[in-house]
């Protein structure tokens, strides 16, 4: 049970105050100052302002999002509307729900933010259907914001600056986090992500003008317009600047949330959460959520930028760490993150329909002592195979890990085919 | 208009097409610009999915799709490169993984995308050793269409066909990943009037039609062009012919009249071909040689004309163009009036379908035929067929009928003459958009039988007058000349794609 982050940053220092989630408790600590402050200027500047922060986001593909709001068209006959991706399923990563139980404000108010910025009208916060409290904390926040006059017509004096908010509770598919499945799913049709173009800007929910961005993205918002670009940029690397809820899990003693900059040294985060389980070694880290390609020890020291962990191989994806320890069979661990890419693959592409299988079933019967060098070959190619050309990322995410895991633990797998059994009776079980 | 360059070669396209539209429009798309496809299908909606048709496209980095790829002025596009037929090949071996590798037993083989594609673009040896996902064989989706799940690439092209062609939605992908499955929605049969069509537009041998499935090997057909004579839509269509037999319909593309499509009735028809026919010459019921039914008729005629009695002539929408030209003349030759015609009338609809349920109701108008049945105090009538007004001529001391299929009436003419079906011969139909189509012959007669027109002349002559043998090139020619809405359309000017009425 997650309560508040470990170590605390802007985002979540006043996230164990019991009230953080009510308006009251949320304009206490300085709430919707920023909101004020951003309708006394000119929407592009907003938009400007949030550029130069370099903030970006924090869904997982790391793109700047004052540039993306920028994709908006400024004039539209059409309502514009913005999404927020509260759909957070990727395993390792549990930041966001966090977010909307002890901080759903600073979500709303960076929504408020955005839509001055982009001109949208109307706002669809899509969450995980699992995610009952984030659910609910959403929704009490949004009735207290209309009770309060904050949604609805000429918000906060200003002529013209219209909005609302709908939560809008999924139903578990990890798919329909991918901002198009989203849409898609959103608008009450099976959760397929669809092809490009037309991009979301253009025709996004229910055809509309859209830009969809992620919970933690909206919620480092308001921070920036009231403290600027500069104390923004106080954190983190020059690309990637702020902090991030990092999460820590797997085969460590502490799992738990941190805030921290980006750019802090893998080794640095894991030695927060109390370091490897009973003093074992680390054989393998996964850097940021399932989909990344895992690292080696030796490459504890990289910063958690993605920047930096692209020069590793991997990307920082959601931030989500998940730690192994030396009993750990990377076959199994292969088998795991196979079988959840084969088990929510859409199916609509044939590479990422076909190819999700099939590697789960070549990495199931290494696994089981039955493999040989002819699988070793397939996985070696499968992957690649799959990647970059599909309708979209989910077929990288599912290649990249095992392409990791072929790079870095190739000897493990050679070893199943070799002893025709699973030579780490240690290991957590299938 | 954007110039785009396709493998080195520049082209002037249309606005706004995509990458596989303008090789479609420039009639290059696998017919000199290779890009197998197998979701994308031209009067389909764009789904993307198959990932098979991907193409260099100036620097990008990735691999494009050509099917949702819009052309920009000067885009240049690369269909044959290495890294191309890598990811063609890998695709290939992925649609693999699933699909049985049992062709010899599959109804598809021979006209089959999978297999085409495979052997040009695919992989030489499987390299799965993993059973295939579980699957069922032969599901009735309605009643036309019987599914093998197994042999299903999921390319949703059905689907679409239901949801944007028909609206009728009957059939969607169910479950995800690789445990997808084509299926209809509960309770919904795949039961439109369009159903059909899913067979033809599969790439591969999932959906076969319960009427054509397993009837004969694909490779002993020849394919001759034809037109459905069942409604005045008139849509294009090749008659799949062996050993003097038709074995199944399906539609031609023509996109200014079916598209790609036609009727689940109009494809079912080609039984009645066959079935029914007036296979004799019959003078007052009883058969006779075919000569002595036509010297019987001529000399009625003869004897008509010279006692001053009325001749009426009833054409049939079912008759070609030249054979009611020939009727015309004929009517003109003995002074009789402008020939009368009447349409069957049924249900239409906005798809394809026509009330009107014959070929060449236009044709019959734009010859100056009257729709009516009033025959009058006629003491003759010459009778093409099909669907005469059979109670309107009990009146009708001589009924001088050509007709393709047997009736009542033919028992009570004085001479019924047996016709060619279009099936047996060539000619044109005009369809309600008045477009004059042609159809070539694909059976031979299996008795005794003339086209209306040469059986007309035959009667002409046997009662005296001054006529040359009976030519379908020679009579589509004089009628090009002589009639204005024809100028210039005749059986070889309209082409395999029609040519519209002046
Ligand atoms: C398979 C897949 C799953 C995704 N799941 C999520 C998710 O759960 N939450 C999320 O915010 N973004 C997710 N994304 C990323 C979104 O597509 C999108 O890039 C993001 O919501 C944009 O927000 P951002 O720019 O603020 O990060 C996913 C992407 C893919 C390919
Ligand atoms: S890549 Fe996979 S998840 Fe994404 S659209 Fe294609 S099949 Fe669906
Ligand atoms: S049944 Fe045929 S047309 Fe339909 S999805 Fe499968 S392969 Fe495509
Ligand atoms: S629509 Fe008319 S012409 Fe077309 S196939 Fe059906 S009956 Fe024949
Ligand atoms: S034809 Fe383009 S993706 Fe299928």
């Amino acid at each position: 049970m997650i309560t508040t982050p470990q170590i605390t940053g802007y985002l979540s220092e006043h996230y164990a105050a019991d009230a953080n989630h009510t308006l009251a408790g949320y304009e206490r600590a300085g709430g919707f100052k920023a909101v004020k402050k951003a309708l006394k200027m000119k929407p592009a500047d907003v938009a400007d302002l949030v550029k130069e922060s370099g903030l970006r986001g924090r869904g997982g593909a790391g793109f700047v999002a004052g540039l993306k709001w920028t994709f908006m068209p400024e004039k539209s006959d059409r309502m514009k509307v913005l999404v927020c991706n509260a759909d957070e399923s990727e395993p390792g990563s549990f930041k966001d729900r966090l977010i909307m139980e002890r901080g759903p404000f600073a979500i709303l108010e960076g929504i408020l933010i955005a839509a001055w910025a982009t001109g949208a009208e109307k706002t669809f916060i899509y969450v995980r259907g699992e995610y009952a409290l984030p659910i609910e904390r959403l929704r009490a926040a949004v009735d207290e914001m209309r009770a309060q006059g904050y949604l609805g017509t000429k918000l906060f004096g200003k002529k013209g600056f219209d909005h609302e908010i709908v939560v809008h509770s999924g139903a578990g598919a990890y798919i329909c986090g991918e901002e198009t499945g989203l849409l898609e799913s959103l608008e009450g049709k099976k959760g397929q992500p669809r092809k490009k173009p037309p991009f979301p800007a253009q025709y996004g929910a229910f055809g509309l003008p859209t830009t969809v961005n992620n919970v933690e993205t909206f919620a480092h918002v308001p921070y920036i317009v009231d403290r600027g670009v500069e104390w923004f940029r106080g954190f983190g690397t020059e690309r990637s600047p702020g902090t991030t809820l990092f999460g820590v899990s797997g085969h460590v003693e502490r799992p738990g949330l941190f805030e921290l900059p980006l750019g802090t040294p893998l080794r640095e985060l894991i030695e927060h959460a109390g370091g490897c389980r009973g003093g074992r070694a680390i054989k393998a880290v996964i850097p940021g959520g399932v989909s990344m390609p895992v690292l080696p020890p030796s490459d504890l020291d990289v910063g958690m930028a993605d920047e930096l962990l692209t020069e590793r191989g991997t990307h920082l994806g959601t931030g989500g760490i998940m730690v192994m320890d030396e009993t750990t069979c990377m076959v199994r661990a292969a088998c795991v993150i196979s079988y959840f890419f084969r088990d929510e693959s859409c199916g609509q592409c044939t590479q990422c329909r076909e190819g999700t299988g099939w590697i789960n079933k070549i990495c199931r019967r290494i696994e089981a002592g039955r493999g040989s060098d002819d699988d070793l070959a397939l996985l070696d190619s499968v992957p690649a195979m799959m990647e970059g050309g599909t309708i979209c990322a989910f077929a990288d995410a599912a290649a990249w890990p095992i392409q990791g895991l072929m790079r870095h633990f190739r000897a493990d797998f050679e070893a199943h085919v070799r002893e025709q059994k699973c030579p780490f009776p240690e290991s957590f079980e299938l | 208009m954007p110039r785009v360059k396709i493998d080195g070669t520049e082209y002037e396209v249309e606005d706004g097409r995509t990458i596989l539209q303008a090789l479609d429009d420039l009639g290059l798309l696998m017919n000199g610009v290779d890009v197998p496809h197998y979701c994308w299908h031209p009067k389909l909606p764009v789904d993307g999915s198959c990932r098979l048709c991907q193409v260099e496209v100036d620097d990008i980095p990735k691999l494009q799709i050509a099917c949702n790829t819009p052309i920009r002025d000067g885009m240049e596009v690369r269909t044959q490169s290495d890294r191309v037929a890598d990811a063609r090949r890998g695709v290939m071996e992925l649609l693999l993984v699933n699909h049985p590798l049992d062709c010899p037993i599959c109804d598809q083989a021979g006209e089959c995308k999978l297999q085409d594609y495979a052997f040009d673009y695919g992989v030489k040896h499987a390299r799965t050793r993993d059973p295939r996902r579980p699957a069922q064989k032969a599901v009735e989706l309605g009643p036309e269409i019987v599914f093998d799940q197994e042999r299903c690439i999921l390319c949703r092209r059905c689907v679409r066909f239901c949801r944007d062609v028909t609206g009728t939605a009957e059939l969607g992908v169910f479950q995800r990943g690789d445990e997808s499955l084509l299926e209809t929605f509960p309770g919904k049969p795949l039961d439109n009037a369009y159903s059909m069509n899913v067979a033809d537009i599969c790439p591969v041998g999932a959906l076969t039609t319960r009427d054509f499935r397993f009837k004969i090997r694909v490779w002993f057909l020849d394919d001759v062009d034809s037109v459905c004579n069942q409604c005045s839509n008139g849509c294009n269509i090749s008659a799949g012919r062996a050993h003097n037999n038709v074995y199944r319909f399906t539609p031609r593309r023509n996109d200014d009249v079916n598209d790609t499509w036609m009727c689940d009735a109009g494809r079912l028809s080609y039984p009645a071909l066959r079935e029914g026919r007036l296979e004799t010459a019959q003078l007052r019921g009883r058969s006779v040689a075919f000569n002595e039914a036509v010297a019987a008729a001529g000399a009625a005629l003869r004897e008509t004309r010279e006692a001053g009695g009325r001749i009426v002539g009833i054409g049939s929408p079912f008759a070609p163009n030249e054979d009611l030209f020939t009727l015309r003349e004929l009517l003109g030759a003995v002074g009789a009036g402008p020939g009368l015609f009447s349409v069957p009338l049924g249900a239409g609809d906005d798809i394809l379908i026509k009330p009107e349920k014959a070929p060449n109701a236009a044709g019959a108008r734009a010859l100056g035929f009257v729709e009516s049945g009033d025959v009058g105090d006629a003491a003759l009538a010459i009778v093409l067929g099909h669907a005469a007004a059979g109670d309107a001529l009990s009146s009708v001391e001589n009924v001088i009928l050509i007709d393709t299929h047997d009736s009542a009436l033919a028992s009570r003419a004085m001479v019924a003459l047996p016709a060619r079906t279009f099936a047996e011969r060539a000619g044109t139909f005009t369809n309600h958009a008045k477009r004059v189509q042609r159809f070539l012959p694909f059976l031979e007669p299996r008795f005794e039988a003339w086209a209306e027109g040469d059986i007309l002349t035959r009667l002409a002559a046997s009662a005296g007058l001054d006529t040359d043998a009976w030519d379908v090139n020679a009579v589509s020619k004089r009628l090009s000349q002589e009639v204005p809405a024809f100028e210039g359309i005749d059986l070889d000017s309209v082409g395999d794609r029609g040519l519209e009425l002046r």
